[in-house]
């Protein structure tokens, strides 16, 4: 490990904090929403400036710290002499940062998402959003296994109402499948990993344990202080190796639990019931992402790249992360429900996380955790999409959205470029991850880390990834051109795989538009000519009779009778949901093309050289 | 003043205007377009070659983002002909403002790739390009929208594998700089085939080869060039393939007999698919594909012949930007103007059309290699290259020049059935205009061009970039000797015979089937299948695991029964007697226990019980 300094500081526990405050005032002013909203944003500026004023400090090499003993007349033990602490670290800045940041625009969203839909009980949504938020940067500031499980319990806890929000029976379903996977089955993983862990780590004789004099106990759960006792153990042969494979695989199964790795996933795809902004930020962003850094602490901070590898775990880790974010490619292909689409997306994003920091090298790490910002970018603009089409149109099918780019550009173009980025396009942040993972993965077993011949499973892990990526082309590019491209009365029979090769023309039946029939999505330049003509004229409508009986009525799905009007993106939709869409979308192309310029990629290398003691290079 | 050329990358400047043409009216639009087209041309003719610019890209210092050099400038100076003269084609077209500014981007892109210093940024601009064609080519609508998507995937396949080859070269220790080609690695996959290529290399070639359609490979290119507007193909045409070769060259300067084979395979199978076809635009597609295996053929025999054979396939790429896209704006003002696509329902329309019959023959003479048009200087170039018994250049491949020669004379046939039935057989029946005067205006300039770099006094000029930037002595050249004289009459007069011969036969073929029937199905099924087998597979794990929850679930409020059934095959004496009685007590009703509670409650009930172990913690 690199040398830090670590300063003691209050901004840690405040940073986790201002949220909690903000639930108290966001319940007080129940009765007004205008202020009960403001406390949320001024929450979240208020989080976001607290976590970027350690920014300079980390980059810098530095850590702050905050323990239970800074409150006067208290010491640091919580429990069995472990110490109730924070510490905000390259790695936890990573997420912090990411995760105050997009809050903000979620704060925003959320208000015009809420509104524009007339939900009922918005004060327990926003308080509960408050308390999440708080909730994940304790896990990104977490020091220790058992203060990462409290917070990552209490993160279950707190975000159930957010996915039971509508507190229908499939709601509520998908909330107690939700705390069953998470809660219970996550959370029980954790613990008992932990407590095997500390045991495993007082098994240890001082005299190996840098820190620990003679006739002390070596037990410890702190962060980055694991991996010396635990390779002790190991090499000495003090507890036999397989209790060290069992307590690796609880915690990372156990925060791989919340990361939706396979076969674990499919709590995510049902919390789509949750209200848009709570699956854009909570199951994009925070929650999911808890796991994927959860389980990134357990490989770079616990077990650490060198006994992770000797346990022969990274390649079990990646093959599995492999796996699961093919196969949840290939479950996208058949939903139709585009929330849900973007759920599999996500359990197979998150899964490219893992795979980069399991494969153990700089480059790897750097883009596994890369990944991190850059699919929250990517998917939080997605989902914010996804959440807009809904309030707008109600629509949230694919297949009802043939033509809606006219009546949503501005929406559906974010959508076109976030979706560009999710299958590794450059401009957009999801090359960049990919590319330092490709690079990663085909050093991957190197002693060197650098030049040579790619071994068979770094071979194996770079094409998923290649694979991938083709995979994500094809399950997001049907979206794009039937917004765009195909018209209300003229398009493919959505999703592509059910239906026949070719594909099969289908109609909604409503009123033909002008440029139907072949012309571009803008009308002509008005120049005379016969260029349209040539086109084949398009087909009846005949295939409307299936899909008939649901257009009579426009507030359910899709286009309204007489086909989408054209907006312009001024008035698609109201600012409070245009200008965050924006934002990301912004920031998601700005991290594609100048990554060296914000925080996250130095955090990421950071983090990188410092747990590999290599430096990332070409 | 030249050096100020080099200040700003084409790209930018292109994409900028790709921006105003979409927000500008049509025409102020198109001629800003046009005029960011010529400072390509400027760039190619003016500025000084050597000069290049080194940015900080995706955290990596010293990526050469823009470079001149002679070979770039060469294929920049037709690219930049034919871009200005595409604009205004389109202009005169109809072209819809959206469609102009996707083929500006289209354009920006390819001169990204033109001018890229090294694999990072050649990558960049090379996935880009495969996106802004396929907005390009979905802008139409109708049947170009499917088309498309096959587009994009074969595309993204495509540019996958050579990003796949170009991390592995890096991650090999290959270093970012072009020099020396791809291929840095020490694994030769194909080495049991006796092919000693690394894999790097090998991918690469397949990744490249889809651009350029090698065979196999090829499936997307007459699918989708004949469909979109006719202004579109024009620019489709030209760009992804003959960048292709360009970056072929690049990635392979010392040749390959296998990309020699390949090339001359291309020429006879392509100029033999485009002899069957009906359609004009898919006629011209596969002639894409012949001509294409010219260029391939050209840079592998470097391998056996020198630098001569690259001198000549870039020569030929370099004309043949010009004359394949003159053909089609010619077949494009044809479909303009008459609504056919299918030749056999055409003829006698160089009555009506005589500058746009003029404009077809300049192409077809030039891409049948009659002099003095370009086609036949290449294409001297090349056959005295493969020509094993050339008095200029050694080293030729007897196959390879036989394949080239009958891919010659397929070329010219297809040429004179092409003219035949559009301009000379019968007479037309209908009243039809000739070209617009901006349509007019852009193909007799590119023809003219044709006509201009074919001209003795000026093919040296010309050439001397191509041959400058390779380092090979322009004088080695003679195309305008007897013996390829002598051939260029010999070919024509075998292929009028064979033509008068072939006539009727081939009038009467149908639709011939391509290697599509077996590509297509084999990528549609092969994903449906494994989406199919994912989902079941899951869909029962989920049903277990949910079956599982509920029958816990089940037990738990019907503990009575549960225990009834549970114990219902002990034998009587030892079953518990209780369920019985209870179960007769409450009139047959299964005893139940209710225990629900709003959210609410619920979450004040756990959240209290952990304050309360928080509590008793501290």
């Amino acid at each position: 490990m690199a040398e830090v300094t670590v300063v003691e500081s209050w901004r840690p526990l405040a940073a986790v904090l201002v949220s909690g405050l903000a639930v108290a005032f966001i319940v007080a002013s129940h009765r007004h929403q205008n202020v009960r909203e403001s406390w949320s944003v001024a929450a979240a500026v208020g989080k976001f400036l607290i976590v970027a004023s350690m920014l300079p400090g980390v980059l810098g090499g530095m850590e702050y710290r905050w323990a239970l003993g800074m409150v006067p007349g208290l010491s640091d033990e919580f429990v069995f002499g472990i110490d109730l602490a924070l510490r905000a670290d390259a790695l936890g800045m990573l997420f912090a940062t990411l995760a105050s940041f997009l809050w903000i625009f979620t704060a925003l969203y959320s208000t015009g998402y809420m509104r524009g839909l007339n939900e009922p009980n918005q004060t327990r949504f926003f308080a509960a959003f408050a308390a999440s938020l708080s909730t994940a940067i304790g896990i990104a500031f977490a020091e220790n296994l058992v203060v990462i499980f409290l917070f990552y319990e209490l993160l279950s806890i707190v975000t159930y109402p957010l996915v039971a929000h509508d507190e229908t029976d499939e709601a509520r379903a998908a909330g107690r499948k939700y705390l069953a996977y998470t809660f219970f089955g996550g959370g029980f993983l954790v613990l008992g990993g932990t407590v095997l862990t500390y045991w495993l780590t007082s098994l240890a004789t001082p005299a190996g344990v840098s820190g620990v004099a003679a006739g002390e106990s070596t037990a410890t759960v702190t962060f980055g202080e694991m991996a010396e006792p635990l390779r002790v153990v190991f090499e000495n042969g003090l507890a036999p190796p397989e209790l060290l494979v069992l307590a690796f695989a609880m915690l990372v199964l156990g925060f791989g639990t919340k990361a939706a790795i396979m076969p674990l996933h499919s709590w995510l795809p049902d919390a789509m019931v949750a209200p848009t902004p709570v699956s854009g930020l909570l199951h994009a962003v925070a929650v999911v992402k808890s796991g994927a850094f959860g389980v990134s602490r357990v490989v770079l901070y616990v077990f650490e790249p060198e006994l992770t590898a000797e346990l022969g775990m990274h390649i079990a880790l990646a093959s599995l992360a492999a796996f699961s974010f093919l196969a949840a490619s290939f479950i996208a292909l058949r939903k139709d429900n585009l929330k849900r689409r973007l759920a599999y997306s996500t359990a197979s994003q998150l899964s490219y996380i893992i795979m980069g920091v399991a494969l153990l090298v700089p480059t790897g790490v750097t883009g596994g955790l890369l990944h991190i910002p850059a699919h929250a970018f990517m998917k939080l603009t997605l989902f914010f999409c996804a959440g807009a089409i809904h309030v707008e149109t109600h629509t949230d099918d694919i297949s009802d959205m043939a033509g809606i780019g006219k009546r949503m550009p501005l929406t559906m173009s974010a959508f076109a470029i976030a979706s560009a980025g999710m299958a590794g396009i450059p401009l957009v942040s999801g090359f960049v991850s990919k590319f330092y993972m490709l690079i990663g993965a085909l050093r991957m077993g190197d002693p060197a880390y650098a030049i040579g011949e790619p071994t068979a499973a770094g071979f194996i892990f770079s094409a998923a990834l290649i694979l991938s990526g083709v995979l994500n082309i094809v399950y997001f590019w049907p979206v794009v051109y039937t917004a765009f491209f195909e018209s209300e009365d003229r398009h493919d029979a959505k999703p592509l795989v059910e239906f026949p090769r070719g594909g099969e023309q289908e109609a909604y039946g409503v009123i033909d538009d002008v440029h139907a029939d072949g012309g571009g999505p803008l009308p002509d330049g008005g120049d005379e000519g016969p260029a349209d003509e040539y086109v084949d004229s398009h087909e009846d409508a005949d295939g409307a009779a299936s899909d008939a009986d649901s257009h009579d009525d426009v507030h359910h799905h899709g286009p309204p009778p007489d086909g989408w009007e054209r907006r312009s993106p001024r008035d698609e939709s109201t600012w409070l949901i245009l200008v965050p869409i924006a934002a990301i979308v912004t920031g998601a192309v700005v991290l594609g093309v100048i990554p060296g310029n914000v925080a996250f990629l130095d955090l990421a290398i950071q983090v990188a050289e410092a747990v590999t003691g290599q430096g990332v290079t070409l | 003043m030249s050096e100020l050329l080099t200040l700003v990358p084409p790209a930018f400047v292109i994409l900028l205007a790709a921006f105003a043409a979409v927000v500008l009216p049509r025409l102020p639009g198109h001629v800003l377009g046009a005029a960011s087209t010529l400072y390509v041309l400027a760039i190619a003719v003016f500025a000084p070659a050597g000069d290049y610019w080194t940015v900080q890209f995706l955290g990596f210092d010293g990526v050469v983002f823009f470079q001149i050099d002679p070979l770039a400038q060469l294929v920049a100076l037709a690219a930049g002909i034919l871009a200005t003269a595409a604009v205004v084609y389109a202009y005169s077209s109809d072209a819809p403002r959206v469609m102009t500014a996707f083929a500006l981007s289209y354009v920006a892109a390819t001169a990204g790739v033109v001018f890229a210093g090294d694999w990072l940024s050649l990558i960049f601009w090379w996935e880009l390009m495969a996106v802004t064609s396929t907005l390009l080519v979905w802008h139409h609508g109708g049947d170009a929208v499917r088309a498309g998507y096959r587009y994009a995937i074969a595309h993204g396949i495509g540019g996958s594998l050579f990003l796949f080859a170009v991390t592995w070269h890096l991650a090999a220790g290959g270093g970012l700089s072009m020099a020396g080609g791809i291929g840095a690695g020490t694994v030769t996959p194909l080495a049991a085939l006796g092919i000693e290529a690394t894999a790097p290399a090998v991918l690469a070639a397949l990744g490249i080869g889809i651009n350029c359609g090698f065979i196999g490979l090829h499936t997307w290119l007459p699918d989708t060039y004949p469909r979109p507007h006719i202004a579109a193909s024009v620019f489709l045409s030209v760009f992804t393939t003959k960048t292709g070769t360009y970056v072929l060259f690049q990635s392979f300067p010392e040749g390959s007999m296998l990309l020699a084979y390949m090339g001359g395979a291309m020429a006879v199978y392509g100029a033999g698919f485009a002899l069957l076809q009906h359609d004009m635009r898919a006629l011209l597609s596969y002639h894409i594909m012949a001509q294409v295996g010219y260029i391939v053929a050209g840079i592998g025999l470097v391998a056996s012949a020198g630098e001569a054979g690259a001198v000549g396939g870039m020569m030929h790429a370099f004309n043949n930007i010009l004359f394949k896209a003159l053909l089609f704006m010619a077949v494009g003002v044809v479909i303009y103007r008459t609504n056919v696509e299918d030749l056999y329902e055409l003829g006698g329309l160089w009555r009506e059309m005589p500058i746009t019959a003029g404009a077809f023959g300049l192409g077809a003479l030039s891409i049948t290699a009659v002099p003095p048009f370009n086609g036949f200087v290449s294409k001297g170039m090349l056959l005295d290259a493969a020509d094993p018994a050339s008095h200029y250049v050694h080293g030729g491949n007897e196959v390879v020049y036989w394949l080239l020669m009958l891919g010659a004379i397929g070329t010219l046939l297809s040429f004179i059935k092409l003219g035949y039935y559009t301009f000379l057989h019968g007479e037309y029946d209908g009243m039809v205009s000739d070209a617009r005067p901006g349509q007019s205006a852009a193909m007799l300039a590119v023809g003219g061009a044709c006509l201009f770099f074919g001209l003795p006094w000026f093919w040296a000029d010309a050439a001397g970039f191509a041959a400058g930037g390779i380092g090979v002595d322009v004088h080695t050249f003679h195309p305008y000797s007897t013996s390829h004289l002598l051939d260029a009459a010999m070919l024509t007069g075998v292929s009028l015979v064979a033509f008068a011969v072939v006539k009727k036969p081939l009038s009467n073929v149908g639709h011939v089937p391509d290697v599509e029937i077996v590509v297509e199905p084999l990528v549609f099924y092969a994903g449906k299948w494994s989406a199919y087998a994912v989902t079941e597979v899951y869909g029962a794990i989920d049903r277990i695991a949910v079956g599982f929850v509920r029958t816990c679930y089940w037990i738990g409020t019907n503990p009575v029964p549960a225990t009834q059934r549970a114990t219902g095959w002990l034998p009587a004496s030892v079953r518990p007697r209780l369920a019985e009685e209870e179960l007769a007590a409450s009139g047959g009703d299964p005893s139940r226990l209710y225990l629900r509670a709003g959210i609410g409650t619920t979450i004040l009930a756990i959240a209290a019980v952990v304050t309360a172990f928080l509590v008793v913690a501290l």
